[in-house]
């Protein structure tokens, strides 16, 4: 009790010290003179801790005077009521102390916030000036991107070339000293002399125009004079006409015939031109002539010649048809297939005369879909000519041509792109209609001047007149012997099969006098039934027996021997020889493959028949061959060694003279005719 | 052990070679009679390996290598036919035509095998030989050319009936001359003839042909026989026509020399064998086939048109059949029953391979039974020539020829393999 009772007192010992009084004196002071400086100047000269000491100091005192005041309250007592209203007192004091605290604590909080404040203030407006610059630069940067990439339109000027303005360019223009060192100059000036020129140019187009324009007018003048004498020579030519029919000289015709051959179709017109110039030049036989309707050619050809745009065209047709109706697709197909194989108005007529007065003819047809030409072939003899049955294909329009050129069927189109066109409206191969068309033989498209890529992709199908003109006296020589060489088999069959084996006497020194095997028959017989023969099988399989050829089957008979000869007649007939096999029946079956005489009969007529063609063009080589066969069969007969066992007397008593029967390993029979002596030896 | 020519046969082949054993391997043969054992396996390593059990004697099985061993008729491989002639397509031009014509009418007469063994010659009937390079044909990237001629050349003006080649040069002859080429030089393709000799023939219409042509290696000179019956020898060192061998009654068809004694054998179209003793130029022994009733066929003639000699043993063959002699004895021992008439006979080992008319090559036994008849590209054959040359042991083949522009090659004595063309 005691020592609280000490503390309560020190604290009042202190006051009365008179320090803190002079302290709240001296506060008091202040807080006068805060009449005249506010608080807030206080505030700055305060120490923030001290303030806080004094707090804390102020809350101790207040706390022990609070307990000090209950305990004198507790002990009760006379002189309690003052010591009471003395603490009081202090306390009031202390109060004062801590309220005036607390208003330093707001100032000073307000004072903070303040400054707070300000200083974010300030930063806001760095922050946006600092945005203002930024976007000043990058406009900047913009403008000057955009400067760089300005494009002047002198650029696009093709200035003439540095060295050559120099050089040209009069020095007040050029200006040597400045432009040199500044590329800026330099290109002001070179635009100066650009423009100078272009000046000077437009100048001179200006007078070359005027320059035009008098040449056009004089044009005009010496056209009205030409027209104007138009009709004065027409009048001449009408009054000439008398003239020259009294005259026999066929201008007038021939030039009406130019006329039509001016419709022509390049092929055809390249194809006339030729062979009327190869006609007048070589050959005084041939004749050639136009056929057909003029003013169709005309209508067709209204809007001037494409015919190497054929496939558009056909397009074109096409729709038109499926425009106009609409019928059956079959009946579609058949129309798009006849405009397909549609052919040109005109033709050209050729006519070769061959030297027995024979005829050739042949008409040129122009396929305007397909571009190709296509040949039909008419022979007429002189005589009428008694047709034997083997010969029954020689002379038809449907082969007498075939192979004129080795391969040359003219059963498939030689223009690669028709096949495309085929398809398209279902013609499978063009040899249906071959008959109805005419045969696009290759030598007829070459004398129309066609060239069609074959192996090598050269060539575009232009009408050309060198190739025509190049193939023109070869075709025409080999059309001549083709007919003459048809015409002589064609009465040699007419022998043949009356069993007579016709031999010329320029060619009888191949043969001897006396020949007792003979010719007993001569017959057509198919392809196939040669491909089925069994001693055949050699030449089909060395590929000598195509089915262009013509084939036929001889039997040669002496006594009880009879030999049947197979004959391959190649279409290209005598420069290709008839190839023979054989097959002897007389003691058993010989052929080739059995019997080494046999073999060498053969090769006898096969092989060695460049001695049997006799003169040219040597259109007796199947007879001769013929004959010689006869001739073999009768050695190989007379020569065969007698069986001595056999009874009686030979067969065939040996006639001819040989000088040895056999010779060499594989026993060769004597086959060898010798004319003038007449004895037969060994090859 | 391997077989070095057979090392061109494709593993798989191998692997897959079933073989049978030759039908004639029955013990029951007569004492002497050749019995002959052909057993073969084919090894992991892609070779064959021939055993051969040849019982002459009662000798043990020995394993033969690097011999042509046949190996079978019914040898179970399948050889595709390689050149199977297909029609063609293409229409042809006169020359073309011309040509095929002289190729389906040729007849080749005569090979010979060049010295170093790796070239064959074949002579055909328009008188052109025709070099063929065997190792370029039998090698593993042979192509459709390698079985083409390296080099042909017109040699003759008629047919090449015979031809022989000696250490350097190839002998042809055919219409009357003989003719000697280089090898070497023909190989570099320079086809000029190094001499030409006609033997002295008394004078005729017709000049008489060679048919055969035989080397006697020990005299160094040539023998040649054909048209004018007579054997003419020549020496090859002076070039001179030594000795006419007359006796012959129709010219004579084939020759061939003993290999002991300086005897030769020559078959004629008069049906004669004759056999000449060189030293004293005159006849040694006549023997008229076509006399012996077993072995004479009238129907087809008597002459005498291919010959073969071994030891003590002849056969021949032509019109009459096809008669193995013994000739000390002049007795025919076996007869083989070939009706065609044969046109060459070989001797091969303990066979005898002959071939003519129709296109195969018979084996037979010495006893007589046909082995095997091993199908060719021709339809008749006139010669057959066995590579023997010791200096090609890879070019060891068999070929034939005949009535054909072909030569077949028969690497394998069963079967042909392919064929060199014209």
């Amino acid at each position: 009790m005691s020592s609280e009772s000490s503390k309560k007192r020190k604290p009042k010992v202190i006051r009365s010290d008179g320090a803190p009084a002079e302290g709240k004196r001296n506060r008091s002071d202040m807080e006068q003179e805060g009449k005249y400086y506010s608080e807030e100047a206080e505030v700055d000269l305060r120490d923030p801790g001290r303030d806080y000491e004094l707090y804390k100091y102020t809350c101790q005192e207040l706390q022990r005077l609070m307990a000090e005041i209950q305990d004198l309250k507790s002990r009760g007592g006379k002189d309690v009521a003052i010591e009471i209203e003395e603490r009081r007192i202090q306390s009031c004091v202390h109060f004062m102390t801590l309220k005036k605290l607390n208003r330093l604590a707001h100032i000073r909080l307000k004072k903070g916030r303040d400054q707070t404040h300000e200083a974010k203030q300030k930063v806001d407006a760095y922050h946006l000036q600092l945005q203002n610059l930024l976007y000043e630069v990058m406009h900047l940067q913009k403008e000057i991107t955009k400067c760089l990439e300005f494009k002047s339109k002198h650029e696009e000027i093709d200035l003439v070339s540095l060295e050559e303005f120099y050089k040209e360019a009069p020095p007040d223009i050029s200006k040597a000293e400045v432009t040199m060192g500044d590329p800026h100059q330099q290109t002001l000036a070179r635009l100066d002399w650009e423009l100078e020129q272009r000046k000077r140019l437009a100048e001179k187009y200006r007078e070359c125009l005027s320059n035009k324009e008098k040449i056009l007018k004089e044009i005009e003048v010496k056209k009205e004079y030409l027209s104007s004498l138009q009709p004065r020579l027409n009048s001449i030519m009408q009054a000439s006409l008398p003239v020259q029919e009294y005259l026999f000289m066929p201008f007038d015709q021939a030039h009406k015939q130019y006329e039509t051959a001016r419709h022509l179709p390049p092929p055809l017109y390249v194809l006339f031109v030729q062979a009327t110039a190869y006609g007048q030049a070589c050959d005084k036989t041939l004749s050639v002539a136009i056929e057909g309707s003029v003013d169709e050619a005309k209508a067709l050809f209204k809007p001037p010649d494409d015919s190497q745009d054929d496939e558009s065209d056909s397009d074109a047709e096409e729709e038109q048809t499926t425009k106009r109706r609409r019928p059956t697709l079959g009946v579609q197909l058949d129309d798009k297939r006849k405009e397909m194989l549609k052919r040109h108005p005109l033709s050209v007529m050729v006519d070769l005369k061959c030297k027995d007065d024979s005829m050739l003819h042949l008409t040129f047809y122009y396929l305007m879909n397909l571009n190709i030409l296509t040949v039909k072939a008419k022979v007429t003899t002189a005589m009428e000519l008694i047709t034997p049955i083997s010969a029954g294909d020689l002379l038809s329009p449907d082969s007498v041509l075939s192979c004129l050129y080795p391969g040359d069927h003219g059963k498939k189109t030689p223009n690669p792109a028709n096949q495309y066109q085929f398809d398209k409206v279902g013609i499978l191969t063009l040899r249906d209609y071959v008959i109805d068309l005419g045969h696009p033989y290759l030598w007829v498209q070459k004398l129309g001047g066609l060239h069609f890529p074959k192996e090598q992709p050269q060539h575009t199908v232009i009408a050309d007149h060198s190739l025509s003109a190049s193939h023109m006296e070869t075709t025409m020589k080999l059309l001549k012997t083709r007919v003459q060489s048809r015409l002589a088999l064609h009465k040699q069959f007419a022998s043949l099969e009356h069993g007579i084996v016709p031999i010329t006497s320029d060619c009888q020194y191949l043969f001897p006098a006396k020949v007792v095997s003979r010719l007993v028959k001569w017959v057509t017989i198919a392809h196939e039934d040669y491909m089925e023969l069994h001693f055949t099988k050699d030449i089909v399989e060395a590929g000598l027996a195509g089915d262009t050829n013509l084939y036929y089957m001889a039997l040669i008979e002496r006594g009880t021997a009879k030999l049947q000869a197979a004959v391959v007649v190649n279409p290209g007939y005598s420069s290709i020889p008839p190839i023979f096999q054989l097959c002897l029946n007389w003691k058993g079956e010989k052929t080739n493959s059995n019997d080494d005489n046999i073999r060498a009969m053969e090769s006898e007529v096969n092989v060695c028949y460049k001695e049997l063609c006799g003169p040219r063009p040597s259109h007796q080589l199947l007879t001769n061959q013929l004959q010689r066969l006869c001739v073999l069969l009768d050695v190989y007969l007379e020569t065969e060694s007698h069986d001595d066992s056999v009874e009686g007397p030979k067969e065939f008593p040996q006639e001819k003279m040989c000088l040895r029967l056999f010779r060499g390993p594989s026993r060769m029979k004597p086959f060898k005719y010798n004319h003038p002596q007449g004895f037969f030896s060994h090859r | 052990m391997a077989l070095g020519w057979l090392h061109w046969l494709p593993r798989l082949l191998v692997l897959g070679l079933v073989l049978a054993l030759p039908r004639a391997t029955t013990g029951e043969q007569a004492p002497g009679a050749w019995r002959h054992k052909t057993t073969a396996f084919a090894g992991s390593a892609g070779n064959i390996q021939v055993l051969g059990a040849s019982k002459r004697s009662g000798s043990r099985a020995r394993p033969v290598s690097g011999r042509l061993r046949h190996t079978g008729s019914t040898l179970g491989l399948v050889v595709p036919e390689m050149e199977r002639a297909t029609p063609l397509a293409v229409p042809l031009g006169q020359a073309e035509v011309f040509q095929a014509l002289q190729r389906l009418h040729m007849t080749i007469f005569s090979q010979s095998v060049s010295p170093c063994g790796k070239f064959l010659a074949a002579g055909n009937n328009y008188g052109q030989i025709a070099i063929f390079s065997l190792s370029a044909a039998l090698s593993s990237e042979a192509k459709e050319e390698s079985k083409k001629p390296v080099v042909t050349f017109q040699a003759h003006d008629g047919p090449v009936y015979s031809m022989v080649s000696t250490d350097r040069q190839l002998l042809s002859a055919g219409d009357g001359e003989v003719k000697a080429w280089l090898w070497a030089e023909i190989l570099k393709k320079g086809c000029k003839e190094m001499w030409r000799r006609q033997p002295p023939y008394r004078t005729s219409l017709e000049v008489p042909e060679i048919n055969a042509l035989l080397l006697v290696p020990k005299e160094n000179s040539l023998i040649l026989a054909g048209g004018d019956c007579q054997l003419h020898t020549m020496d090859l060192e002076t070039g001179t026509f030594t000795r006419a061998l007359r006796g012959h009654t129709d010219y004579i068809h084939c020759l061939a020399l003993r290999e002991r004694s300086p005897e030769v054998l020559s078959g004629s179209e008069d049906g004669a064998v004759r056999l000449w003793d060189l030293r004293t130029a005159k006849e040694a022994q006549i023997i008229e086939v076509y006399k012996h009733e077993e072995c004479s066929r009238p129907h087809n003639g008597r002459w005498i048109g291919c010959l073969a000699t071994d030891a003590d043993w002849m056969v021949c063959g032509g019109g009459p059949a096809l008669t193995l002699w013994h000739l000390r004895s002049s007795t025919p021992t076996t007869i083989f029953p070939m009706r065609a008439p044969q046109k060459h006979v070989t001797f091969y080992q303990d066979l005898i391979l002959s071939a003519g008319q129709g296109h195969c090559i018979n084996h037979w036994q010495l006893s007589g039974e046909l082995k095997a008849q091993v199908p060719g590209s021709s339809p008749g054959l006139l010669s057959l020539s066995l590579n023997q040359q010791p200096a090609a042991p890879e070019c060891k083949v068999l070929t034939a020829a005949g009535n054909s522009c072909r030569v077949d090659v028969f690497t394998n004595l069963g079967y042909r393999a392919f064929s060199l063309s014209f």
